[in-house]
Order: structure tokens, then C-alpha cells, then sequence
């Protein structure tokens, strides 16, 4: 008698990769192979229905019919780890980047990069933005030294392509900005977050997306000017209170700022 | 191990309700619909944002209760301490009237699979699944109801009536019972068994509610016809009838309307509520005439 892990396994192995050979003989009696296709469609119907929701945009670009092969070779490479499906789909846009049918769109990567970063903004949890007077409560010599803990819907990406405009075109069916798209003007910093409007998507300045990026990764105020002393930060840093881009804060130690500061000069 | 009492802040009356789906957040705020309580998918409402602010403001009004896919109580490798979790999280903010789950699996070696999967009807199944049950319910600190498995498939070494197997689960863990009627319709046709002895077999005192939902009807490659409980129609007058049995013998319960494919709109679904309001009166002025000679 096989035991419930034996069949368990030899159940992910038939819908997996449609290998039936472990779980036929622990079927009762003579159980048609078609009963088990409906689990298995069962199971790609709705992670490929999870991937659609995620990707409509690259889905889009590339048709239905391309868009379910794709979804289906994913699928199986890449099952879901968890029963949060709101989270399936982060290693797709990597998958298509070298899915070898896909290359010869060469920004399609780009843009699902994208749309993993709107799916993880909308889906990111609630968390009340930093109440700016918690700043005003320290001394102002201090401040440089705050380090910041950014909105858990706040991503910064950086793309190779310009996928934030062809995004845009594509949501809003807008044709004549599709056929504008300049596919070689540079890298892109996009910043995407959830207001509460809805997910918003924008693209920054060089020097302001670093700026942000360095705070986000827990550096400090004056650490992360290290390289950009001519940017207006307070302009910044007030766009990004007013926002609610950040959620807490802490002072890092005088020595450690120092130090890093230091550093980088010598 | 008798689950921990709590009283829930609002109870899920003893009538219809429907699933409520994204299709219908804005209409149901928009009409506030005559209807006793709603049952969502705890899993769509993990995260943050507009889902949650949508619910957050139905369940101003309406008492919710949370019904799960995920938990996977048939796993023979335990169930995700991590998805426990963000199962008592969502509780914690949605104070649901109801907390339920499924006799089923769908995760093993780390992988999710995506579906409700049987379980075969073996000794070591049911001390899985009542260890899970037990866990579930000393870690949300509330009793929650399984739900009875629709199966297109049986195992060999399978022993244990699925009756059995449901009343057993709830003997041993003091869970209650999600009874899906149109689960019960649709096993019983796959695997040629008496749905209204099945019915007839199940604890009335541990029915907490009743499911009915549409499934379709395949014939396959064989000429064999197969029962699928797609969730993708309206109630059948079958499953109508094994519903008037249900209530006959279990009194009058919370009974959802069920609907997840080519979701209709929500008039649709609220007529099939009445239909069930109408069944659940009806049934209460039988009891009390045979009560009353």
C-alpha cells in the first residue's frame, strides 16, 4: 500500500510533467487517464489565469495563444511555492527573457518586469505612511542621519528598454504612442507604487531614482548624498513624505555615516 | 482535542448567502443587496490595498465568512506554518463569522498545486488531516468547518467511506462540517454511490453550513459520463433536491451560493439565494408543523 507521501508525490509528478506512471497503480480500479486530465487542467487553467491576471500587457504584446504556450513551460518549471497565488509569477519575466521563441522581443522582459512590479505595489500590504512629525521631533544637526523604511508597494527598477511607456500605450490602447516608442532611448528608472488612487508608475531622474534607491536600501540621509551633493534633496525627500513613501524611521550611529562618508571620499 | 470556543462578533445566520467575487465589490457597495452574509476566499485577500478596502466596507454591513483553498489539511508533510498565518491575519482584520477549509491536499515537496485534491480514504489520511484540523484550530484559536470533497478519481487502498471519513474529522477534532451538497451530487455520480445516503449518514449536530454551486456534465473518450464541479452555472434541480433532504435532516443552516467561472451578474446570484431562503422557510414551517402534531 503506497503512503500518503508516495501518492502524494506521484500526484505532482502526473500534473507536473504529465508522468502518470507512479500514481495509475494506486488508482482504484480501471480509472480512465482523462480523469486526471481534469486535474491537470484544473491546475494549468488556474496558473495561467494567476499569470494573465499579473501580465496582461505582456499577454498583449505577444497574443493569447503564444502568451498559454509560454504560460504552460513556465508552469512547469516553475511551479507555485506557496498558496498565495497573489504572489505567483516573479521568475516570469526571467523565464521569457530566455525563452528562446520570446527574444526576438527583445524589451518583452522589461515590460514584465514591469508588471510584476504593479502586481507586487497592488498586492503589497497596508501599512500607515511615517507621520512626517516624528522628523520634526529631531534636532536638526541629526537629521542627515535619518535612515528611512520605504512602503512596502514602493519599487524602483531600472530597465533597459523604455517598458513604462510601452505600458502605458498599451493600457490605454493608445496606438499613436505606441508607434512613437524610441526603443533606444536608454535605460529607464521607474519608480511604481500604490496611491490610493490606484498603482501609479513613473519615471525619475538619474540622480533622484538614486537618491531613493539608497534610502530604500536602509541608507541614511547623508549617505546616500554621498555622490550627488548638487541634488536638491528637500525638495525630494518632501515629495516622498507627502506620498507616504516611507513608513518609519531611525537615526543611524554618528560613526557608522561618518565612516561610510569618509570612505567614499578617500 | 475539542477546538478553543469563541464567539464570533458577527454570526453567520442560519440562511443564504453568496460568494462574493472582485467582479461584484463595486455593485455590492454600490446596491447593498438584500442578502444575510457573504463568503469570500481567504486567499484572495492576503495582501493589501483595494481588495481589502472593498471588504473591509461590505463588512460594515454584512457578516463574512472567510473560506480557504490553500491550507492543504490532507498534506502528509504538515501544512505551511506561513500560510497559517496569513490565514489568522486576514481573520484578525475580517472577523468572519465562519472559518472553513477543505478535505483535500494540494501541496507536497514545497510545491502548491493549485487545486483541490482527493485524498484517499485511509486511516493514515484521516490522522493527517485531524492533526491539521486540530493545529488549525488551537492556532486561530476558533473551530472551523471542513468541507466534503468533490473526486473525479478513487485510490485502491481507500477503506473508509467518505461519510465516515467526514463524520470521523469532526468526532475526533470538534470541527464542524462544510456540507457541499453539490459536491456530495456530483462524487456520488463519479463513483456511483446514494447521495441521499450520504447526506442520511452525515452528524446533524456538526453541519455549520451548506454549500450549493453548478457543475457540468462531460462525457468522456469511453462514453463514461463524469460530473465536473466547475462552480459554473445555476444550481441544479438535483442538487435543489438533495438540498431539501439536507435541510430536512440538518435543520436550518448558513447555505452559500456558490459561483467562481463565467461569474454571472449579481441579481443572478441573489436569486439563487432566494431560492434557498425560500427552501430554509419552507423547511422551518414543516419542522415546526411535525413539532407542533
Amino acid at each position: 500500500m503506497p503512503t500518503l507521501l508516495e501518492m502524494q508525490s506521484a500526484m505532482k509528478a502526473s500534473l507536473l510533467h504529465r508522468d502518470s506512471r507512479a500514481i495509475s497503480p494506486m488508482l482504484a480500479g480501471d480509472v480512465p487517464t482523462d480523469r486526471l486530465d481534469i486535474y491537470r487542467n484544473t491546475f494549468a487553467h488556474t496558473l495561467t489565469r494567476a499569470l494573465r491576471l499579473c501580465f496582461p500587457v505582456t499577454q498583449r504584446l505577444v497574443g493569447e495563444e503564444f502568451f498559454e504556450g509560454a504560460a504552460q513551460f513556465f508552469i512547469g518549471e516553475h511551479p507555485p511555492r506557496a498558496a498565495w497565488l497573489d504572489l505567483y509569477g516573479g521568475e516570469f519575466p526571467e523565464f521569457l527573457r530566455s525563452f528562446p521563441p520570446a527574444t526576438s522581443i527583445a524589451y518583452l522582459g522589461d515590460v514584465a518586469e514591469l508588471e510584476w512590479a504593479v502586481n507586487g505595489a497592488l498586492h503589497a500590504a497596508d501599512v500607515a505612511p511615517l507621520d512626517v512629525a516624528e522628523i520634526g521631533a529631531i534636532d536638526a544637526e541629526s537629521q542627515v542621519r535619518i535612515c528611512f523604511v520605504p512602503h512596502p508597494s514602493l519599487r524602483l527598477l531600472r530597465l533597459e528598454y523604455p517598458a513604462d511607456f510601452i505600458w502605458h500605450a498599451i493600457l490605454d490602447s493608445d496606438d499613436d504612442a505606441l508607434g512613437k516608442v524610441d526603443l533606444g532611448c536608454g535605460p529607464r528608472n521607474v519608480l511604481i507604487e500604490r496611491r490610493s488612487t490606484g498603482v501609479e508608475v513613473e519615471c525619475l531622474g538619474e540622480t533622484a531614482w538614486c537618491f531613493l534607491s539608497k534610502l530604500c536600501a536602509g541608507l541614511s540621509i547623508e549617505a546616500a548624498l554621498v555622490d550627488s551633493s548638487e541634488f536638491d534633496c528637500s525638495a525630494a525627500l518632501a515629495e516622498h513624505l507627502a506620498l507616504g513613501r516611507f513608513t518609519a524611521l531611525a537615526l543611524a550611529p554618528p560613526s557608522t555615516a561618518v565612516d561610510r562618508f569618509s570612505g567614499k571620499i578617500a | 482535542m475539542p477546538p478553543p470556543e469563541i464567539s464570533a462578533t458577527d454570526p453567520i445566520p442560519a440562511k443564504a448567502g453568496i460568494g462574493l467575487r472582485f467582479q461584484h465589490h463595486q455593485s455590492v457597495l454600490e446596491t447593498r443587496p438584500d442578502v444575510s452574509w457573504m463568503e469570500v476566499h481567504t486567499e484572495n485577500y492576503m495582501g493589501g490595498g483595494a481588495a481589502l478596502r472593498y471588504l473591509d466596507a461590505i463588512r460594515r454591513d454584512t457578516p463574512i465568512s472567510l473560506h480557504g483553498v490553500g491550507l492543504s489539511l490532507g498534506s502528509a508533510e504538515g501544512i505551511d506554518p506561513a500560510h497559517l498565518e496569513r490565514i489568522r491575519k486576514v481573520a484578525e482584520r475580517v472577523e468572519p463569522g465562519l472559518m472553513s477549509e477543505h478535505i483535500a491536499w494540494n501541496v507536497v515537496g514545497g510545491t502548491y498545486l493549485a487545486d483541490l485534491l482527493p485524498l484517499p480514504m485511509t486511516e493514515e489520511a484521516l490522522e493527517v488531516v485531524c492533526r491539521h484540523v486540530d493545529q488549525t484550530q488551537s492556532y486561530l484559536k476558533r473551530r472551523i468547518l471542513v468541507e466534503n470533497p468533490s473526486t473525479y478519481i478513487a485510490f485502491g487502498n481507500s477503506i473508509i467511506p467518505e461519510w465516515e471519513f467526514m463524520t470521523a474529522v469532526a468526532a475526533r477534532t470538534g470541527c464542524g462540517i462544510l456540507c457541499d451538497v453539490n459536491n456530495i451530487c456530483v462524487s456520488a455520480h463519479n463513483h456511483g454511490w446514494d447521495a441521499s445516503a450520504y447526506i442520511a449518514a452525515l452528524p446533524p449536530d456538526a453541519i455549520g453550513e451548506i454549500h450549493l454551486a453548478g457543475h457540468s456534465i462531460k462525457t468522456l473518450a469511453d462514453g463514461t459520463i463524469l460530473r465536473i464541479d466547475d462552480h459554473g452555472s445555476r444550481v441544479s434541480d438535483e442538487v435543489w433536491s438533495l438540498y431539501r433532504q439536507a435541510i430536512a435532516r440538518f435543520g436550518a443552516v448558513p447555505t452559500l451560493i456558490e459561483w467562481d467561472n463565467e461569474v454571472p451578474l449579481l441579481e443572478v446570484l441573489l436569486l439563487e439565494a432566494r431560492c434557498a431562503d425560500r427552501l430554509i422557510d419552507n423547511s422551518r414551517e414543516e419542522s415546526s408543523h411535525a413539532d407542533a402534531a
